[in-house]
């Protein structure tokens, strides 16, 4: 079980790094677009759809990492408030509740990317993207939260894991 | 199932799905998932993928990331730390001038990252510990950080702003142009009240034996000024429609990276992963709430449930002014338990509509709206805002900071009254810059 816990928080980190490179990444090519919009007085083809492909694709390959980092909001009102067992059980109805999330909106992403593999799919703009790129994003980075979630549901589960990440009597 | 019935049940799964903990985006992605499932047949969850991505797929999001990252670099950075410095410097002889020191940095800096939790701890690491080696009463000394580090979403840029610009289709510079006044005016009220309370205490001594040279009094502007000039910048091509939100925010994120690097010499990996993780945790929070929220709202629109309620309340007939009274109200609860981004993804599409028909300014309202969330950053249970100070000054009780932040919930209330008797201090400015809004 440690072996598989590794291995996934590995994996949600290595997904936060191209996350973060496609943001960086999106930041240089908006800056491009800029400059030979405005600069240049040339029309821009590419850098619209590759830009807002990237932080697409960013927000579902990056998501695992910032589950991992605690860094999906949620409100904690009712966990800060509650004993140690109730904030336990808590922690795994909310844990549960995004892994079955994000095992179906995998399933249902994967089926939408078929399609636009299957149908050759490209996009309604000038660049003509094949629509398969982008879409492949949301299957794979849900699949990985998906295991991160799993993950760090078996280490609440053995008590390696602070429900919610709170200390006892954090108030 | 009429569709009363229907929204009773979404709504009640919502709160105890929200209350439960489960991070916002994917609850109300599952709550989605499940009521598409149960009313409409497993056959209708096809549009879920489909839904999911398109309510990402657009450029304006862009700035989120772009905005995020502006504000990370300098966040990163030891601007907060200079920037109050300087303030310090040129106020310190004035009277409670720590204090103003301390709101004015809250302030620009807020104007610098956008951010209240980025600006609360940055510029209370300083302040703080200053304000009471200097003999300040601890619940005015951490209150009026926390209220000060509110400022961080109301004063441009703003992503609570942008949030609210996408999900109502307002445009974002105009919202941006009218948050700087009321921005301002909150600024002074806290001032103010701050003043008031220090004085009214027999709080007299500003730091006598303190004395600085014209050099030290210099020194910190030459680093803080690039940064407010890009923020000038960035602002001006904006509301000036020479670029987008998306081009202004990439180019100015670009710029502040840069001069992070530049002046702050952060080129190390451990800096750079700094500003690229910060962005990376933001922004992915904020983008997987909307594609929620996006869902979310395919499923009240599709179950009927948007519309039944807003001519649920157009059949009531209200005086606007008691519906304004409500939507605050409502707003007022929902800041008490639900981060911003979250409410305003959420609720804004359905109270854009009630608050068209009822003939107010959806400009106007986003700033409203705004100083709502502001007052759930310092309100218990949830004050995110206490929490940061809490960490920066663990040996001042937790109930002590939040008394020492009541009195500037009442400032913000009674701001919310005067733009309400006063709408113009938040249109006149997009009014005057950017013409009459059609």
């Amino acid at each position: 079980m440690q072996t598989f816990v590794r291995v996934v928080r590995s994996l949600s980190q290595f997904f936060g790094y191209i996350a973060a490179g496609l943001i960086g990444l999106g930041v240089l090519v908006v800056c491009h677009m800029v400059f030979v919009r405005y600069a240049l007085g040339h029309n821009t083809i590419w850098q619209t759809d590759f830009v807002t492909y990237s932080l697409v694709a960013a927000t579902f390959i990056g998501s695992p990492y910032v589950l991992m980092t605690r860094g999906h909001v949620n409100v904690d009102v009712l966990p800060l408030y509650a004993g140690p067992r109730v904030r336990f059980w808590l922690a795994m109805f909310a844990g549960s509740v995004t892994l079955a999330f994000a095992l179906v909106l995998a399933v249902l992403t994967f089926l939408f990317w078929k399609q636009a593999w299957d149908n050759s799919w490209v996009s309604d703009t000038m660049w003509r993207a094949r629509l398969w790129i982008p879409y492949a994003s949301m299957p794979i980075g849900l699949t990985v939260l998906a295991l991160q979630c799993l993950s760090d549901l078996i280490e609440l589960a053995s008590g390696r894991e602070k429900p919610f990440g709170m200390e006892a009597g954090r108030l | 199932m009429s569709p009363t019935t229907q929204g009773m049940l979404v709504l009640i799964v919502t709160l105890i799905m929200l209350l439960s903990g489960a991070p916002v985006a994917f609850g109300l992605g599952a709550i989605s998932i499940i009521f598409i499932a149960i009313f409409q047949g497993w056959s209708a969850l096809h549009v879920v993928a489909e839904t999911f991505y398109a309510g990402l797929n657009d450029f304006t999001l862009v700035s989120i990331p772009m905005f995020v990252m502006m504000g990370a670099a300098i966040g990163s950075s030891p601007a907060g730390k200079d920037l109050y410095e300087a303030l310090d410097r040129w106020l310190y002889r004035l009277p409670g001038g720590l204090v103003i020191s301390n709101l004015g940095a809250c302030a620009l800096f807020a104007a610098l990252t956008g951010s209240s939790p980025a600006c609360c701890a940055a510029i209370g690491k300083m302040g703080i510990p200053e304000m009471r080696r200097r003999g300040y009463p601890d619940d005015v000394a951490t209150g009026s950080i926390c209220a000060g580090g509110t400022l961080g979403i109301l004063i441009p840029p703003s992503i609570t702003f942008i949030l609210y610009g996408i999900a109502t289709e307002t445009s974002i510079g105009r919202l941006f142009l009218a948050g700087v006044m009321p921005g301002l005016m909150l600024t002074g009220l806290f001032m103010l009240w701050t003043l008031f309370i220090i004085w009214k205490r027999g709080f007299r001594a500003h730091a006598p034996e303190f004395r600085y040279t014209w050099k030290e009094k210099f020194h910190s502007i030459p680093k803080i000024a690039p940064f407010l000039a890009i923020i000038v910048g960035v602002m001006y091509v904006l509301y000036g429609g020479v670029a987008t939100p998306s081009e202004a925010a990439g180019v100015g994120a670009a710029l502040c990276v840069v001069m992070a690097v530049l002046i702050y010499r952060m080129w190390k990996p451990r800096d750079w992963w700094k500003i690229l993780s910060d962005t990376t945790r933001e922004s992915v929070m904020i983008l997987m709430i909307i594609a929620a929220a996006v869902l979310f709202g395919y499923m009240l629109t599709s179950l009927y449930l948007t519309q039944t309620l807003a001519q649920a309340i157009a059949d009531m007939h209200p005086n606007r002014w008691v519906l304004m009274g409500l939507i605050n109200v409502f707003l007022l609860v929902c800041g008490f338990f639900i981060p911003p981004a979250a409410i305003i993804l959420m609720t804004a599409p359905i109270l854009y509509p009630i608050i068209k028909a009822a003939g107010f300014d959806p400009v106007w309202f986003g700033v409203i709206l705004t100083i709502n969330m502001e007052i759930g950053l310092i309100h218990p249970p949830v004050g995110l805002n206490i929490y940061i100070v809490k960490s920066i000054a663990p040996d001042v009780p937790v109930t002590r900071i939040m008394w020492g932040t009541i009195p500037y919930v009442v400032c913000m209330m009674l701001a919310i009254v005067i733009l309400c008797v006063f709408p113009e201090i938040a249109t006149w400015l997009p009014d005057k810059l950017m013409g009459k809004a059609r």
